[in-house]
């Protein structure tokens, strides 16, 4: 499924263009739709609080932590198992480093997004194609 | 189109301009020159400006944090 580049309604011009893809996150009952950065350089997919809370999960009983790197570093964060659809993919199970900091984007890194997709991205064309792994381009 | 016929179309379009370069007053010609090297410049910084905040949130040293998630999820998936 093809997605254009977009960029935050905060941001403006061509190099504010990110690759923000459209999906919706079930957790229990609940279901939001949001939009995840694609970040190869992330090494771990990254939940804001502000999203964990509106998913319904309880910060308090969270019992799997994880220690981030980088800006997040001074933030505690948790992993959460939530599930995804994103358009012409088949409904997947992401984990998520849920962390307590929100001035941060929906991230989706390395564990597990780009071991559960392919993406191919042309920056120059604005476009980013997502489909589930093996599936033929 | 070609590059080679893009890059023929815009000479040809910058030589249609010439004339009414010519035609302009000493000081319009000093205005164009500093309009164009101003455009120049812009084009060339426009996505890194002085003063600009640039976010960069990507946790991409956390390799230890991906090797906890992994086995979570290999205990979940042995789980489900």
């Amino acid at each position: 499924m093809r997605f254009e580049f977009t960029s935050l309604p905060t941001q403006k011009g061509e190099g504010a263009l990110m690759p923000f893809l459209p999906l919706i996150l079930r957790f229990g009952e609940r279901e939001i739709k949001t939009h995840g950065l694609l970040d190869t350089g992330s090494t771990v997919n990254v939940l804001p609080f502000s999203t964990g809370l509106e998913l319904g999960s309880v910060w308090e009983e969270q019992k799997m932590p994880v220690r981030l790197g980088g800006n997040l570093a001074a933030f505690e964060a948790h992993i959460i198992f939530v599930n995804a659809l994103i358009e012409g993919c088949p409904l997947t199970e992401l984990a998520f480093a849920w962390t307590k900091a929100d001035n941060v984007p929906l991230l989706l890194g390395q564990t597990n997004f780009f071991m559960e997709f392919d993406v191919f991205f042309s920056r120059s064309a604005m476009f980013f194609e997502v489909m589930p792994k093996g599936a033929n381009p | 189109m070609s590059s080679a016929a893009n890059s023929t179309a815009s000479i040809s379009n910058a030589t249609q301009l010439l004339p009414a370069l010519r035609a302009l007053e000493q000081h319009e010609k000093l205005y164009i020159i500093q309009f164009l090297a101003a455009e120049l410049s812009r084009q060339q910084h426009e996505f890194l400006l002085p003063e600009g905040v640039y976010p960069v949130w990507s946790p991409y040293d956390s390799y230890e944090a991906a090797e906890v998630m992994l086995q979570a999820i290999k205990e979940k998936q042995a789980k489900d």
